[in-house]
């Protein structure tokens, strides 16, 4: 039957995906905003950095991540001293392991439907009186918002379904970091846990699909009308 | 009205102007690539430009290099693009009140007044998608005017759409113009809109201000070469300078096989070639000379084209290595009965003979 350690797992895989989002939104849209508007050598060097967790092994990630914050490093040590905790093998690692590879994802679906807005309504908009902010809030992302939005879930999703770097850099401690993948893997080699596996799948799963369609539905939104 | 001096260099492009206008409607005319768009933009302030001083009545929008120059957003420059680009997010009324203080704007006397110059009324809860080019024109105008600017700057309203839309929009314009009372900076590349709607303008051709002065004066003497394609000027050549005549006050130029063109005096050298505009309907035809004229030219030749266009008859006349366009009407070329082959001449005053730069 189904376990209080696996309502833990699931919670705290949703808690952490949860916030990957949070906090990945504002910078997401920030850099995003940067490279759709942008057009320079450094434009295509920040694009490039971004997107690099997308294509390297996410256990490279964590372990770049891992030498980055660990216990031992600068940011590691500048973490504590702010914060008085650790970063590896808590569930900030999952947070910001899941936030780094799923930053790609969330930053190109954002650019896509930035660089799609007509900077000419930008132009008019500036010229009827609105500063740069407030042109940005009342046209640009109204305009840009389904792949804002589908750009977010991209991530929610990813944040699910991250292993590798995660594994590397938060490690797999129950309650703290042990979220549906980190669970599977360590049930499938424990004897007689079939059915747990199969519960946890079927939730990730419904959990994973339930994250596309609702990309896929923000998506095929062109158009959605704001107060001004 | 206005006062502005811009410069603006890019890789492939330079701007470089200098103007004054009274206004309250200067046209910028120009053909496409002439730079009209780009001094719209930098008169709003928007882009980099690297010399920008501009002033709007007592007003100083822009200062640079050395002084301030106020964002796009604080000079009170409403544009008009060439396209109606309406904001697809928001409906018709929206689009309106757009500008900030725009819906006061838009209850009160001057909405009134914006919504029944411009027919706005019966748009007003429809969607952007469902507006025709010349409604979604309409409102594009409504909402610069409901901003309450300083000045419109109008890029081509007009050139987007067909000729009925356009004659439309262009009526709408002068009655705005009349009823509103908002200056204008208005560009385009049509004549007829220049003049119906302009009280003074500048001629753009490549970045820089190639004439200047009141619209009808500018089309019917022009000085650029340009300029003259644009307004569609027949006769364009390419002749070389024979001799000046300083007490006739003529420059005579080489029109091939021993006829000369008397041009009014110019500095060209002789021997050096210069351009020459000549509008069809400026030549009047005869089957022999008359007697004395004003007109210093009485050029002989052959007639070698009739064709009638529309409600006129083009007549191509060869005199000497060129070949000259006449527009006479139907009537006078049967009455002449010009037809190929037939000797005419054609007279042609000096004064309509323009020297291009």
């Amino acid at each position: 039957m189904w376990t209080p350690e696996e309502t833990q797992v699931v919670l705290l895989a949703l808690r952490v995906a949860l916030t990957v989002v949070a906090v990945a939104l504002l910078p997401g849209l920030a850099v995003a905003w940067v490279l759709a508007r942008w057009e320079s050598r450094w434009s295509l060097l920040l694009r490039g950095v971004v997107m690099l967790p997308l294509v390297l092994p996410p256990v490279v990630t964590g372990y770049v991540l891992l030498r980055l914050f660990g216990r031992r490093s600068a940011l590691g040590e500048l973490w504590f001293a702010l914060t008085g905790n650790h970063v590896a093998y808590t569930t900030t690692a999952c947070v910001l392991a899941a936030a780094v590879v799923g930053f790609p994802l969330l930053v190109e679906s954002m650019r896509l439907s930035l660089a799609a807005v007509d900077p000419r309504l930008e132009a008019v908009s500036r010229t009827l009186g609105r500063g740069p902010w407030a042109t940005f809030r009342a046209v640009t992302l109204p305009l840009a918002w389904p792949g804002v939005a589908a750009g977010a879930v991209l991530a929610f999703a990813r944040a699910l379904g991250e292993f590798g770097a995660t594994i590397v850099l938060a490690g797999n401690v129950a309650g703290e970091t042990r979220q549906i993948p980190v669970a599977v893997y360590t049930l499938l080699n424990q004897p007689g846990s079939g059915a747990a596996v199969t519960r946890l799948t079927l939730v990730s799963v419904a959990l994973s699909l339930a994250a596309l369609l609702a990309a896929a539905w923000f998506g095929g939104r062109r158009r959605r009308r704001f107060a001004a | 009205m206005i006062r502005a001096e811009l410069t603006q260099r890019r890789r492939d492009f330079t701007l470089e102007v200098e103007f004054e206008s009274a206004g309250p409607v200067l046209g910028v005319f120009g053909h496409s690539g002439s730079g009209k768009t780009t001094l719209l933009h930098a008169l709003a302030g928007l882009g980099h430009t690297e010399r920008a001083r501009v002033r709007v009545g007592d007003v100083v929008l822009g200062d640079r290099p050395g002084g301030r120059s106020l964002p796009p957003e604080k000079r009170g420059l409403a544009l008009v693009p060439q396209e109606p680009l309406l904001f697809p997010h928001l409906s018709i009324r929206e689009n309106l009140t757009f500008a900030p203080g725009a819906d006061e704007a838009f209850a009160g006397e001057h909405g009134e007044k914006v919504l029944e110059v411009l027919h706005l009324r019966p748009l007003l809860d429809r969607d952007p998608d469902t507006l025709s080019g010349g409604e979604k024109q309409r409102v594009s105008l409504g909402r610069a005017w409901l901003s309450r600017p300083r000045m419109l700057l109008l890029d081509e309203p007009a050139a987007s759409l067909d000729a009925d839309l356009a004659r439309e929009v262009l009526a709408l314009l002068l009655h705005a113009k009349r009823e509103l009372e908002v200056p204008m900076v208005f560009v385009t590349h049509r004549p007829s809109e220049l003049i119906s709607l302009a009280d003074d303008c500048i001629v753009l051709e490549a970045g820089r201000i190639v004439a200047q002065g009141a619209p009808l004066e500018v089309l019917s003497r022009p000085k650029a070469l340009g300029l003259a394609r644009l307004v569609g000027i027949d006769n364009l050549m390419e002749l070389a300078v024979v001799r000046h005549d300083a007490d006739a006050g003529l420059t005579l130029l080489d029109l091939g096989g021993g006829a000369e063109l008397c041009t009014p005096l110019c500095e060209v050298p002789p021997g050096t070639t210069t351009s020459i505009g000549l509008y069809a309907e400026d030549l009047i035809l005869c089957r022999e000379l008359p007697g004395a004229t004003s007109a210093r030219n009485n050029l002989a030749g052959v007639v070698v084209g009739v064709d009638p266009i529309g409600h006129e008859v083009l007549v191509t006349l060869s005199v000497g290595d060129v070949e000259l366009q006449a527009r006479v009407t139907p009537g006078a070329a049967r009455e002449l009965g010009l037809a190929v082959g037939q000797p005419a001449f054609a007279l042609v005053k000096t004064t309509a003979c323009h020297h291009l730069h």
